[in-house]
């Protein structure tokens, strides 16, 4: 039984520095059904990845599975160039990933500051996240003792930010930050991400509305059935969006 | 005016017990998702060691409190979560309903294992029950004031940890989303274990509080139902709110007070109503509380049952009258009654099989449908008097319909719940009927007549004739009894290949799509109640007419959850499950028990090490109720698969047979008693596939491997990486050299050739 | 005249509007196309139609008759069946049985007599799902336990037949199949309403499509129509003018 190590084509990734995040051939599912079928991914420091292509594609699992929520049965997941499958999410965020997941990532029943309390859990004080929050965001200042649910989506998306804001995280996870939004506030969101870009953060955004994204993006990756069927740059990538949404 | 006041301090006092008790159930419910039905029997325990500490060892009372509800509570809530509650997250509802109600049983004869329950013991008040003050001229107890105190303390507590703390925060956390907890480096699991603990000292301190208010005397089964009042309280906050669940509990303690003090003392079921009350007002809330609208199979659960065939069915049925037949002849009339005891339990047991196993809806209080027939066959069934009085069939047919009509009246406001809920008023429905019906035991006058529901306590039931044939010989009945067990096990294997059941089935796997097709589900739940509690009601016809004589207690609670508890222990989806069950819950316990006390009396030297054993079979029991949650299909099933993979193995199956023909004539001839050769062939049955699997490894089939189907996937291209694996697990070089061919990753072995 | 119809739709979540005064509808013999970004509200568009949600405001109607107030299976018994996003199989029963039961609901509940193995065996062969007729329907591809639940629907003998994304799970090799069954079952007759994340598919089937955006209509008309509507393409792909 051999016990090799290292990945295949080792020496052709050293010419590169290490990617903070790395799926390389990662297969996943629920239960019997399989959406991920071998999908390698990988998001270099201060870089912005941008994973396109319509609902179904699998672009929601790709981000679970980079947040240890769902475990691979397949491949590999690595941070740093490390081998993380089978960590915990919890174990995983406080290494670093800052993911905010679909829909509003906050909790609706908890007051906003009550949510800003929870996302300390990976070792930012609250006085802190308190300050960068109401700082950046002065509404949710404001509403600090308000439930979070009863805030727009727009404030709740603010809200959710905040964590990657306050926390200093390694890496980003956006997963259809744009999703129940109006166009106005998405781009909005959009400013505030690409101010944490400016500061060197690196992040994986999944986007279904692939036009607010690709301005920001460094590289952009088109997921279709499980696969990631073409990555480039976002001008090549833009240029068959259309048909690859549309068809025709 | 004076009236009033004391029996609203009475009320508030219950009341802030209750939520004390109450809180401690949300708490679990919301960070694990677990119902804790064994959360009264955690208060029983606490306050059965508080007792022993500080009366049985007169430590001093504040150490006694400190130790159990400081260290021992949250101790055992702690050891639940960790061995038990915290694997039962992905689980179906069935499984966790069974889980703890297994702890809750387990826990109930543990306690009568360590303490005596011949033994009278009694709590006095904290400081006395004489010490109190007058307050407007009502006396009230310092222990009382002291009930109000400390649920006000923990009104106070529970609010300032879920506001002013992070973990309390983290918790409230838990109820909208685990997953977005995770994402923020909080681990779901930690919170659920703190509140096990947190929900565990409640528990324990709301026993020792109320036990002196009610009465003070320490019963192990009425302690562990006392605390279930909780959670009529808990229900009124939809087991998610504290502050409602604190409301419910004030007016469930003040409506039981004011029903003391103001029903007519000569109406005859004033005190029967005032006991039911908690369970009245918790059928109701359920009942009423808005539902959540109709969904899809929310679980898709990991039990799946293989559909018996109807002439398996009958051939089975066949082989079971013969194998009874052929063990009587080992017993002494003793034991053939109560092996006809078993069958009318198992018969009761298939009332389940058909209800949870096929359709997928809960009874937690099936012994309560055999109470209702026995109570109709008992009045209008009864044909002579005296030793020559016998049940007639016009009777028993009554009783059966009648028990139907009565399923189907009690499903009908219940038959859009599920689940949970669904379970919860069964419950409530069996603990109303124990208190209202079979502890009737006065005489009501109505438009005229005049009757007793269930005269002296005690009902006298003959045995059933039909015409030639008479039940009354202890072999007769047991034939009869087998034989009608194989007879509606084979109806319900034809019934389960019939479109009814497929059906059923539907329904059971997806009410949303069964609709769709243009099912009308209460119809179909309906029906299926209807026939469930028939079936149930004609076993406690049987067992009653076992038993000869029946109590309240036979019926009550304890014995529908353990007999529910032994069904999905021995497979909710299969006839042989409920073969066991029913057999086990009906005989095992009185059979092995009394079986150990009896050798424990012939020989006096082993005297304690048989009651131990006796004790021990009864605790374990319920342990294995408590692993239901990792073999939700039942263990018989387990032992059948084994046999399926021995199909090709003849010479070990024959010689199987043979050891246990060997073993029964040397029984027959004298050799030993019945019960060495029960156990010898049950060892004998138990091995054999492992046997099988040593002496002819190649003849014996694997059992079809799941894992392996989930790698090889027809719908995928067949890859490289896919076709290395292969050629790496047939022993086949690499075709690519350097291409890694090696260590196949965690969670994707390659199986190799044996 | 359409067979089915909504009139003015509208569900609201508490103060989040789902689905906004839709008023569109399914002809017979034809496939009509639902489509728009995740969370434009097709699905509780479609739980609306077949009862398993209450629309706040607006009517639902089958051959000009309202039923907005019908349980889902009084729907049924008018002609009404659907698939579900999430697969709602009965997985304790084979594939065979999944299409079977069926049936047994039919014959229980109306005074229809079929011949219930007979046209079980006709639809198991229409849909192409002879061969694995047999098989758990646990341990089959999701691509075919989505056949198996259009197969579940067709066996109520339905007019309207709604699809809540079919082909998702599929390979492009049962897309194919399952495109050619769609058109063959509109040929005969039946009404078809699509919602399909796959849009070359929905394009390629549809004679008409409505576009759904945050619970609204924002474009209906024939595939090219749609597919060159500045909204449209503003909804699925964002607008040109952000950041």
């Amino acid at each position: 039984m051999s016990t090799q190590t290292g990945a295949p084509g080792a020496a052709v990734e050293a010419e590169q520095r290490t990617p903070v995040l790395e799926l390389v051939g990662a297969r996943a599912g629920y239960g019997a059904i399989q959406v991920l079928h071998g999908v390698d991914l990988a998001v270099h420091p201060g870089s912005v990845v941008a994973l396109l292509g319509p609902n179904g594609g699998g672009k929601s699992t790709t981000m679970k599975v980079c947040t240890g929520l769902l475990p691979l049965n397949g491949g590999e997941l690595r941070l740093a160039g490390r081998r993380v499958n089978g960590l915990s999410a919890q174990e995983i965020a406080k290494l670093g990933v800052c993911a905010i997941p679909e829909g509003r990532g906050v909790f609706p029943n908890l007051t906003v500051r009550e949510n800003l309390w929870i996302a300390t859990g990976t070792g930012t004080d609250l006085k802190k996240l308190e300050e960068v929050a109401y700082g950046r965001f002065p509404i949710l200042g404001e509403r600090r003792n308000q439930l979070a649910g009863s805030m727009s989506g727009g404030e709740q998306q603010m809200l959710a930010l905040s964590r990657a804001l306050a926390t200093d995280p390694a890496v980003l996870l956006l997963d259809e930050l744009s999703m129940g939004l109006a166009p106005m506030i998405v781009s909005q969101m959009y400013e505030t991400v690409a101010e944490l870009v400016a500061g060197g953060l690196s992040v994986l955004v999944a986007e279904q509305f692939a036009r607010v994204v690709l301005p920001i993006a460094d590289t952009a990756a088109l997921m279709l059935h499980g696969r990631i069927v073409d990555t480039g740059t976002p001008d090549e990538i833009e240029g068959r969006l259309s048909s690859e949404y549309l068809g025709g | 005016m004076t009236t009033f006041l004391t029996f609203t301090i009475l009320g508030l006092v219950l009341g802030s017990v209750y939520a004390i008790a109450a809180s401690g159930l949300v708490l679990t419910y919301n960070t694990s998702g677990i119902f804790n039905f064994a959360h009264g029997a955690q208060a029983m325990l606490g306050t059965f060691l508080y007792w022993q500490l500080s009366v049985g060892w007169g430590l001093p009372v504040w150490l006694s409190l400190l130790l159990v509800v400081g260290v021992f509570g949250p101790l055992m809530g702690l050891l639940l979560h960790k061995l038990i509650m915290g694997a039962l997250r992905d689980t179906a509802e069935v499984a966790k309903i069974v889980v703890t109600v297994a702890v809750m049983l387990g826990m109930v004869y543990l306690s009568q294992w360590i303490w005596d329950p011949v033994e009278p013991r009694t709590l006095t008040m904290f400081f006395g029950s004489d010490a109190s003050v007058e307050i407007a001229g009502v006396v009230v107890r310092l222990h009382e004031i002291l009930c109000l105190a400390v649920a006000l303390a923990i009104a106070l507590g529970l609010r300032m940890l879920f506001h002013r703390t992070r973990v309390g925060v983290v918790m409230r956390g838990t109820v909208d989303s685990p997953d977005l907890l995770r994402l923020n480096g909080h681990d779901p699991a930690r919170v659920a274990a703190i509140s096990w603990a947190l929900g565990s000292a409640l528990a324990v301190l709301a026993g020792i509080l109320i036990t002196p208010v009610s009465g003070g005397s320490l019963e192990a089964n009425a302690l562990t139902l006392l605390v279930i009042d909780a959670f009529a309280a808990a229900m009124f906050g939809r087991l998610r709110n504290i502050p409602p669940a604190f409301v419910g509990a004030m007016v469930l303690g003040l409506l039981g007070a004011y029903v003391t003090a103001y029903f007519p003392s000569d109406w005859t079921w004033t005190g029967n109503f005032r006991v039911s009350l908690p369970m009245i007002l918790l059928f109701i809330v359920i009942v009423v509380l808005p539902q959540d609208r109709l969904r899809g199979a929310a679980t898709r659960t990991r039990e799946r049952y293989r559909v018996p065939s109807v002439r398996a069915a009958a051939t089975w049925g066949l082989v079971l009258l013969g194998i009874v037949f052929l063990y009587s002849l080992l017993l002494a009339d003793s034991g053939i009654t109560t092996l006809g005891l078993g069958m009318a339990f198992a018969i009761i047991a298939l009332s389940l099989t058909l209800l949870t196993g096929y359709a997928g809806e809960m009874n937690l209080a099936p012994m309560s449908f055999a109470a209702i027939a026995t109570v109709i066959v008992f009045h209008f069934g009864i044909t002579g008097s005296g030793l020559d009085a016998s049940l007639n069939l016009p009777g028993i047919a009554l009783a059966v319909v009648a028990t139907a009509v009565v399923g189907g009246l009690v499903a009908l406001p219940a038959l859009r719940l599920r689940g949970l809920y669904l379970a919860l008023a069964t419950l409530a429905f069996g603990a109303l009927l124990s208190n209202m019906v079979l502890r009737d035991t006065v005489e009501h006058t109505l438009a005229g007549f005049t009757f007793t529901l269930f005269p002296d306590g005690t009902l006298i039931i003959p045995k059933p004739r039909f015409g030639p044939v008479d039940l009354g010989d202890p072999l007769t009945f047991l034939l009869v009894a087998t034989a009608l067990f194989a007879l509606i096990a084979l109806g319900l294997a034809v019934l389960r290949n019939s479109g009814y059941g497929r059906r059923l089935a539907a329904m059971k796997d997806s009410p949303a799509a069964t609709a769709m097709l243009g099912q009308n589900l209460v119809k179909l739940k309906l029906s299926v109640f209807m026939l469930s509690a028939a079936i149930a009601g004609l076993g406690g016809i049987l067992m009653s007419s076992a038993m000869g004589s029946v109590e309240g207690e036979s019926f009550g609670l304890m014995a529908s959850l353990a007999l529910v508890m032994l069904v999905v222990v021995g497979g909710i989806g299969y006839i042989s499950g409920a073969l066991f069950g029913g057999v086990m819950s009906g005989i095992g316990f009185t059979l092995l028990v009394g079986t150990f006390n009896d050798l424990a009396i012939s020989q006096p030297q082993a005297a304690t090490f048989f009651e131990l054993l006796g004790n021990v079979v009864m605790v374990g029991t319920a342990l294995v109720g408590m692993g239901v949650g990792k073999n939700p299909s039942g263990s018989v099933q387990g032992i059948m698969d084994g046999y399926r993979s021995l199909r090709e193995a003849r010479p070990v199956l024959i010689g199987g047979a043979a050891l246990v023909a060997v073993l029964y004539a040397l029984a027959l001839a004298g050799l030993y008693g019945s019960w060495t050769f029960t156990l010898l062939a049950l060892v004998v049955v138990m091995a054999l596939p492992a046997v099988g699997q040593k002496l002819m490894p190649h003849a014996v089939a694997p059992v079809e491997g799941h894992g392996h189907s989930d790698e090889i996937r027809d719908d995928e291209p067949f890859t490289d990486t896919l076709r290395d694996r292969l050629d790496l697990a047939l022993g086949l070089p690499a075709r690519v050299p350097g291409v890694r061919a090696a260590a196949p990753q965690k969670g994707e072995e390659v199986n190799a050739p044996a | 005249m359409p067979l089915l119809e909504t009139q003015g739709v509208t569900v609201r979540f508490g103060g989040n509007t789902a689905v906004n005064q839709v008023s569109i509808g399914a002809e017979e013999g034809r496939i009509t196309g639902l489509i728009g970004p995740n969370g434009a509200g097709k699905t509780t568009l479609f739980n609306t139609v077949t009862g398993l949600q209450k629309p706040t405001e607006g009517r639902v109607l089958i051959d000009g008759v309202d039923i907005t107030g019908m349980s889902p299976a009084k729907r049924a018994k008018l002609g009404l069946a659907r698939t579900f996003q999430q697969l709602e199989l009965f997985l304790s029963l084979s594939v065979r049985d999944n299409v079977k039961v069926a049936g047994d609901i039919l014959r229980a509940t109306t005074r229809k007599r079929i011949d219930l193995d007979a046209e079980t065996d006709r639809i198991l062969e229409l849909t192409g799902l002879t061969d694995i007729a047999g098989r758990d329907v646990s341990d089959i591809p999701t691509g075919r336990a989505r056949v198996v639940e259009v197969a579940r629907a067709l066996m109520t003998s339905p007019r309207v037949l709604l699809l809540d994304e079919p082909a998702s799970g599929q390979t492009e090799q049962e897309t194919e199949a399952f495109a050619e069954l769609l058109t063959g079952l509109a040929a005969d007759g039946l009404a078809i309403c699509l919602v399909e994340h796959d849009l070359p598919l929905v394009m390629k089937l549809c004679a008409t499509i409505h576009v759904l955006d945050y619970g609204s209509i924002i474009a209906s008309g024939s595939p090219r129509e749609v597919q060159e509507s500045p909204e449209v393409i503003a909804a699925y792909i964002g607008t040109e003018e952000v950041a």
